[in-house]
């Protein structure tokens, strides 16, 4: 069994989709990772039920809304107030915040400051941890460049990096709260994908494969 | 109630037995349900297959019914023979083989009698094999798998078997379960599992048992009744094990920073429906901006939602002013349009826009658009000097459909049928466009449209469709995808495990979007 391009983008086109369906994934998304204004207004534009109480994601959106924003000190408070034994149980969480804390800190130029956290809090992980030691290394060096932003680290100090942050915190939480799955469920359809197309590689089946996920772009190679 | 019916082995020539089946054909006239079951049906398949045979003798198999009402439970194998050698020996082998995409296969067989010296085997083996000798006793050139009850051993396409399990006799039930995930297979006996018995087993594998003496009888059970094992527990772990597997799936680094993804996903889904105070609340948190303009989405929020409210004129009228060219130039789709304004106007959903503006003072006044069309005009004429009649939402009132409202619905049908006359020229959209025209007109023939056999038009989920279309030829008239990368990688998806499991990959029978995406 194999399709080529065409034959692939016609089964794709004549798939029909419930909208409901995927209003349904988008508000998944929404509501697990936290968004809760965001979520409001999708439930009043699109009419699917959050199907959680709204208020109940109060806590986790103050805590990613300290990270989103750089506060990751006051995020820290938060989280130990949620829970004292989270980040003692998690270290690589603690350390991913710690190095975020540093990130703020190179991106406002304190670099003396930067310099003596970085000294103080996280040398000692490093030493224990050899991939802990690679992320402080290409933190650190950050400091060498005049600007950070355009220099091979400067990943690092994008939005997404602390959105990535705040996502690891928010799935511990959940996992704290027992919830189920902690992962947004439209994550688990693109796993699925990546998952498939392997099994798929691995038979060599001929078929169009999904290269790159972000766009949905569809590759016949 | 307990019925038999008899099946006869027959000897022909070459000494190999065929099935003597006329008596199977009852089970049509007395268990329709059963004759139904696919599992069934393989067996009876095979029986009915064969031609009766004049020489019949020996070794005879029994398929009997024992239950309530018009249910067949069991189906018992009962062999009488000689018995001496294992040529003697008659294997019975289901029609159909194991699909791979069941993921998890499994049948349980219980042993009514052991006859004289209970040579019965339990298992599986590929197409074509020699049906004259129990299963797993099968040359070397041949696949055949099977678990034998007088030593307990199983046998590998193999005259000698290995140490396996326990023996089994008359009244032990045995399982035997084929995990198409990993392509192995085990068995079972009274609920508690052996063990791995074969590896590496190639696909297309059929249930086979097999009995040598005289007086063997034993009972299949595809599932029309309970197993004895717990197969349910162990779909369950395979069912969750996959899930772990999909859900630690490691994602190459190519792909990009994973949450940069699934946000970008959401936002362009937002964007492309038209959720625009939802993509911007978002962008805010996330920080992220999005592709279009804010005006640009709100444009298209607003024409999509007349659509969903069934106010298809002012929808129409909106668009032309607002993206110039874009219907003129994609005639087929204003003729969707069109035809779907007619509906709605059976259905009273489209009331014109200028009744509305003279009753609701509407925010926007409607500038004098040259690209009008004459069937908007013309209508609008008429509704301002019969705005009682119009004036009026929802359905239910027009369900008395009043004389003016009907000439001003026939008026736009003539206009609609002079359009799909010049649109004659492509022919493959002509035949699709004189169906929806007759669809559309069909609904005038019915004093009660709404419950006629053309009112699935009248549903208001029949404006999905219209609404998707009209939204995908603005975006791609502005550059931008016809369908959002979240809805492409969701189709894809779906398609991908469908390959799977015409790849015959097992696992995909635990990886379904369902079960993923309703954990």
């Amino acid at each position: 069994m194999s399709y080529t391009e065409k034959q692939w983008f016609k089964l794709l086109e004549e798939n029909d989709l419930c909208r409901t369906s995927m209003n349904k994934l988008i508000m998944n998304y929404l509501v697990t990772e936290g968004f809760k204004e965001a979520a409001e207004k999708f439930q009043e534009e699109s009419g699917v039920d959050p199907s959680v109480d709204l208020h109940s994601l109060d806590e986790r959106i103050r805590i990613r809304d300290a990270i989103m924003s750089g506060k990751v000190q006051e995020a820290t408070a938060l989280i130990n107030q949620f829970n004292p034994e989270m980040l003692d149980n998690d270290r690589y969480l603690y350390f991913h915040l710690q190095q975020l804390h540093l990130i703020e800190l190179i991106r406002n130029n304190n670099i003396e400051e930067a310099l003596a956290f970085a000294q103080g809090h996280l040398s000692e992980q490093g030493e224990e941890d050899p991939s802990v030691l690679c992320e402080l290394e290409r933190t650190i060096a950050l400091l060498a460049f005049e600007d950070p932003v355009s220099s091979p680290f400067g990943d690092l100090l994008a939005p997404s990096h602390r959105q990535k942050i705040a996502s690891e915190v928010n799935a511990a939480i959940l996992k704290l709260e027992n919830q189920e799955c902690t992962a947004p469920k439209i994550s688990s359809l693109l796993k699925l994908i990546l998952w498939a197309q392997d099994k798929l590689n691995k038979k060599s089946t001929k078929y169009p494969k999904m290269v790159d996920l972000a766009n949905a772009t569809i590759e016949d190679k | 109630m307990r019925l038999f019916f008899l099946i006869c082995f027959v000897y022909d020539s070459s000494s190999r037995i065929q099935f003597y089946a006329w008596y199977i054909r009852y089970i049509d006239l007395f268990f329709p349900s059963v004759a139904d079951c696919s599992l069934f049906s393989a067996w009876r398949t095979l029986a009915t297959r064969i031609e009766p045979s004049d020489t019949l003798d020996a070794i005879e198999l029994l398929l009997g019914g024992c239950g309530s009402s018009d249910k067949l439970d069991t189906i018992d194998l009962l062999l009488g023979g000689h018995g001496k050698t294992h040529r003697d020996a008659a294997s019975v082998q289901a029609t159909h083989p194991i699909p791979a995409s069941c993921g998890l296969y499994y049948f349980e067989v219980k042993i009514v009698s052991k006859g004289r010296d209970g040579y019965m085997g339990i298992g599986l083996s590929a197409h074509g094999v020699n049906m004259n000798r129990l299963p797993g006793m099968i040359g070397w050139d041949k696949q055949s798998y099977g678990y034998h009850g007088d030593d307990g051993h199983s046998f590998c396409s193999s005259g000698t078997g290995q140490p396996y399990g326990p023996t089994f006799t008359t009244g032990d039930v045995i399982g035997c379960g084929v995990n198409l995930v990993d392509n192995t297979c085990f068995y079972t006996k009274n609920g508690h599992h052996l063990g791995t018995a074969f590896r590496d087993l190639p696909p297309n594998l059929y249930p086979t048992v097999g009995l040598q003496t005289p007086g063997e009888v034993v009972d299949a059970n595809f599932g029309q009744q309970p197993f004895v094992f717990d197969i349910e527990d162990m779909m369950n772990e395979l069912r969750s094990k996959t899930r772990m597997e999909i859900y630690n799936f490691p994602v190459p680094e190519s792909q990009g920073e994973w949450q940069a993804i699934l946000s970008k996903m959401v936002s362009t889904y937002l964007v492309h429906h038209g959720y625009c105070n939802t993509a911007e609340a978002f962008s805010q948190t996330t920080d992220t901006p999005f592709s279009e303009d804010l005006s640009s989405i709100r444009n298209r929020q607003r024409i999509l939602k007349l659509v969903l409210a069934g106010r298809m004129g002012e929808a129409i009228e909106r668009t032309f002013r607002l993206y110039p060219g874009l219907l003129e130039n994609n005639q087929n789709l204003l003729f969707m349009l069109k035809c779907r304004q007619f509906v709605e106007m059976v259905n009273g959903s489209d009331v014109d826009v200028c009744t509305r503006k003279n009753c609701n003072l509407s925010t926007s006044p409607r500038p004098c658009s040259p690209v009008q069309t004459s069937v908007i005009q013309s209508t609008k004429n008429f509704n301002k000097s019969k705005q009682a009649v119009e004036d009026v939402d929802g359905p239910c009132n027009r369900r008395s459909t009043s004389k003016p409202a009907v000439e001003r619905i026939l008026e736009f049908g003539r206009e609609l049928y002079s359009l799909s006359q010049r649109l004659t020229v492509d022919t493959t959209s002509t035949a699709t466009n004189q169906k929806m025209l007759e669809d559309a007109f069909s609904l005038l023939a019915y004093s009660n449209p709404w419950a006629s056999p053309v009112g699935w038009q009248l549903e208001p989920s029949e404006r999905e469709n219209i609404c998707a279309s009209l939204n995908s030829a603005i975006l791609e008239s502005n550059n931008k995808p016809r369908r959002p990368a979240l809805e492409v990688a969701m189709a894809h998806a779906q398609e991908l495990v469908r390959l799977m499991s015409s790849s015959g990959l097992g696992s995909c029978a635990f990886a379904s979007l369902v079960d993923i995406l309703d954990q």
